[in-house]
């Protein structure tokens, strides 16, 4: 039984640190937001030269060979600094579905150009009714020729508008498979929002869009598990970033309160709120335990990652969300205003809530791994 | 960042879970749990443990210690947890041994430790009184220096089965003038000592488990005193942290959860099984993931004391966290039994054996969050010292 850091990942987390330190204030933040693109296209220059776009792949494909301790590492710092830059659609499931997946043409096309930061990816898997369920879609592909084409349509795809590959979900026949989308593509139109955290996010329309013979990422028979693992290394990693915005949250609270004078004294002294700054406390506390634990059974491969993958996601979502509501409340009237960036936390923080399956939804799933088998 | 087992390590859980095959079974757990015969029946599972080399995991070995990593001390806690084995008392082993092979002298440490080990010594705690709760160091039982004796008058109350105990570890004022945690000394006091009484408490549970214990003009011997006059306050302290530690309790939420899980998946409500009504399923899970998480914070402290920090608002976090989960564990088990769970002790058979102890145990349970300093005083603990408020 280990927790601590290894040398490796203790030099990424400070060459992370360091770079959000020097890079990453709230008005930089707002900076990168505001650009065309929804995110610094210099910043994700700087992602790539550090090296952190090939952090998850493995070294035969050109990457670092990192785990998921290392990956939610550089969330967790993501989280910190609320980083809008799309790792998460590009990195953390765009790339990590193409290089699970065993389409050799499709990886030598795509991946080197994603790690050195030339190409953006996305994951179009929700639909207007999938809510969070991976198989309640309508996209449908058929064979045409030596090809395919697809038709349907695709909700709220993190990084869709930026992205030059999308990986889609679609029927095809009875399996759900997953196609590598060109974005120059006949047939696929765009939509762009932007989600309250500053996320960017596109709805996809694919009409009659025809897809070369290679379009494949796996077979149809493994793409959903190749999927429920990438989305569950991603889950680990984002509930990693919903852990540091609860830790800049309870910082800035903390600072705020022994600073902030009413009635005479620091309103810190007040054992009201300091009782609720406490509560802050163990809540960001038993998120971080639920990463550890989370982190080494997925590491270690064991049956309960599931389970622990489940209750860390449900707790982030629900204690994230009420840190977040806190943190708001001891700021007082600043904190209802765009002045502070407590707001842009707990923007994100629902957002990430959101994602993925919500605590609730993450709550049904552990109790059915836990209480179903039950004879 | 790993949680697995070495090979050495799993092969330790074999060793444990063998010994407890052959060392604990279901007749003991009664006996222990049945208040009649709740004395002989610890002491007796104390002696199995001892005579094994496994009763004091966290002592050094030099003091009679096992000398367990961390990991192993993991591995035995849920080795008893899975078979619903309890922890030997504390007040011995967890409280005032580490305060004697910390602070005691040579001839204190020989003189006490081994009825520790063995069980034969029963301890209990005097630290609280009726004017000193949670600001414990408002404690004023006096102690005067009357030769190489002191007198002791005054009043402990709380005291957890003082009605046992041979031994007493106490808190007493020998000085007023300055600070109040100032002018505070140990004393080991034995509980024959003429002058000493022992009045019970029942509890809400319809037990006594509770005490008060007065003094009258009670002479101790100075020898008795562990280390120096006036600094008891500091030695108290040390054990504070260890004691809240222990108190997290997360070995005893899993059995009672496991319990609850076992008895949830016979009671029907309506046909159906209430394991399977997913309202019970999300108030079950909330505690499951709360537990979960609890029980890596334990680990993550327990790493942090091995590399050498110390346990200060860590064990006020998980004795807060720990506290608040038996209560729930508690509170469902008590509503899993239904009206059973209302039944009074009767010789009769009422349908339920869950019943009574699911009420005793939520009832008593009300407790943790008040003892070794109640919840609230945690928070502050942990406002000033972890967050710097």
């Amino acid at each position: 039984m280990d927790f601590s850091l290894s040398d490796e990942q203790q030099l990424l987390k400070d060459s992370v640190d360091k770079y959000m330190l020097e890079r990453y204030s709230s008005e930089q933040r707002r900076g990168y937001m505001n650009a065309e693109a929804g995110f610094s296209t210099a910043v994700w220059s700087d992602f790539a030269e550090l090296g952190w776009l090939t952090v998850p792949l493995p070294e035969a494909l050109g990457g670092y060979g990192g785990s998921v301790v290392d990956t939610s590492l550089l969330m967790e710092a993501f989280g910190r600094a609320a980083v809008v830059e799309p790792y998460l659609g590009t990195v953390l499931l765009g790339a990590q579905l193409l290089s699970g997946g065993n389409n050799a043409t499709l990886q030598a096309r795509y991946l080197e150009e994603i790690l050195s930061g030339q190409c953006q990816a996305a994951f179009a898997y929700l639909e207007r009714r999938s809510r969070h369920q991976l198989t309640a879609i309508d996209s449908r592909a058929e064979r045409q020729g030596e090809g395919f084409v697809l038709n349907g349509s695709k909700s709220l795809v993190l990084n869709g508008m930026a992205a030059d590959v999308i990986l889609v979900t679609a029927w095809l026949e009875d399996a759900l498979a997953l196609f590598a989308v060109p974005a120059d593509s006949a047939g696929l139109s765009r939509e762009a929002f932007q989600l309250m955290d500053g996320q960017a996010v596109a709805n996809l329309r694919f009409d009659q869009l025809t897809l070369a013979t290679d379009s494949l990422v796996c077979e149809p028979a493994d793409s959903l598990a190749l999927i429920q693992r990438v989305i569950d290394e991603a889950t680990i990693a984002v509930a990693a970033q919903g852990l540091g915005a609860m830790e800049t949250l309870l910082k800035a609270t903390v600072e705020y309160s022994n600073t902030r004078k009413q009635f005479g004294q620091p309103i810190g002294k007040f054992q009201a709120l300091q009782h609720r700054m406490v509560d802050m406390y163990t809540a960001t506390q038993q998120c971080r335990s639920l990463l550890v634990r989370a982190l080494c059974s997925h590491s270690a491969g064991e049956p309960q990652a599931a389970m622990d993958i489940a209750a860390l996601k449900s707790m982030v979502g629900k204690l994230g969300r009420s840190v977040a509501e806190e943190a708001v409340q001891l700021h007082g009237g600043m904190g209802v205003t765009e002045e502070l960036s407590v707001g842009d936390y707990l923007k994100r923080l629902m957002v990430i809530d959101s994602l993925f399956g919500d605590s609730a939804w993450q709550r049904r799933r552990f109790a059915e791994l836990r209480y179903g088998d039950v004879a | 960042m790993h949680a697995t087992f070495s090979p050495e390590e799993l092969a330790f859980r074999d060793e444990v879970r063998v010994f407890l095959r052959d060392n604990f079974d279901e007749q003991l757990a009664a006996r222990i749990h049945n208040p009649k015969t709740f004395k002989t029946a610890t002491i007796e599972w104390q002696k199995k443990r001892y005579d094994k080399g496994w009763v004091a995991p966290g002592w050094p070995v030099e003091h009679g210690g096992c000398g367990w990593t961390d990991t192993q001390k993991y591995i035995f806690d849920s080795a008893l947890a899975e078979v619903g084995a309890p922890d030997v008392p504390p007040f011995g082993l967890k409280m005032v041994g580490p305060v004697i092979y910390t602070f005691g002298n040579d001839e204190q440490k020989q003189r006490f430790l081994p009825g520790i080990l063995t069980g034969d010594t029963w301890w209990c705690q005097g630290y609280s009184e009726p004017g000193a709760g949670s600001d414990l160091a408002g404690l004023q039982t006096r102690a005067e220096r009357d030769g190489d004796d002191y007198i002791i008058n005054g009043t402990k109350i709380w005291t957890t089965y003082a009605q046992y105990a041979d031994w007493i570890f106490a808190l007493v004022r020998t000085d007023n003038s300055g600070k109040p945690q100032q002018g505070i000394s140990f004393l080991l006091i034995d509980m024959r000592t003429p002058g000493i009484t022992v009045s019970p408490i029942i509890a809400i549970d319809g037990e006594h488990h509770l005490n008060e214990v007065s003094f009258d003009n009670v002479r101790v011997p100075v020898a008795n005193r562990i280390g120096e006059e006036n600094q008891g306050w500091t030695y108290a302290k040390a054990l504070l942290s260890h004691e809240r530690t222990a108190l997290s309790g997360i070995a005893y939420c899993k059995q009672v959860l496991s319990k609850v899980r076992r008895f949830a998946a016979e009671e029907n409500d309506d046909g159906s099984r209430l394991l399977d009504d997913p309202v019970f399923q999300a108030r079950m899970a909330d505690i499951e993931m709360e537990l979960m998480a609890l029980e890596y914070t334990e680990l993550r402290v327990l790493a942090t004391v091995a590399q050498g920090g110390a346990p200060g608002m860590e064990s006020s976090l998980l004795k807060l966290k720990g506290t608040e989960l038996q209560q729930a564990a508690q509170s469902l088990q008590f509503d899993v039994a239904g009206l059973y769970g209302s039944v009074l002790p009767t010789e009769h058979e009422v349908g339920h054996a869950f019943g009574d102890r699911s009420r005793r145990e939520y009832m008593y349970g009300r407790a943790c969050t008040i003892y070794g300093g109640s919840n609230e005083v945690q928070k502050n603990i942990i406002a000033k010292f972890g967050l710097g408020l």
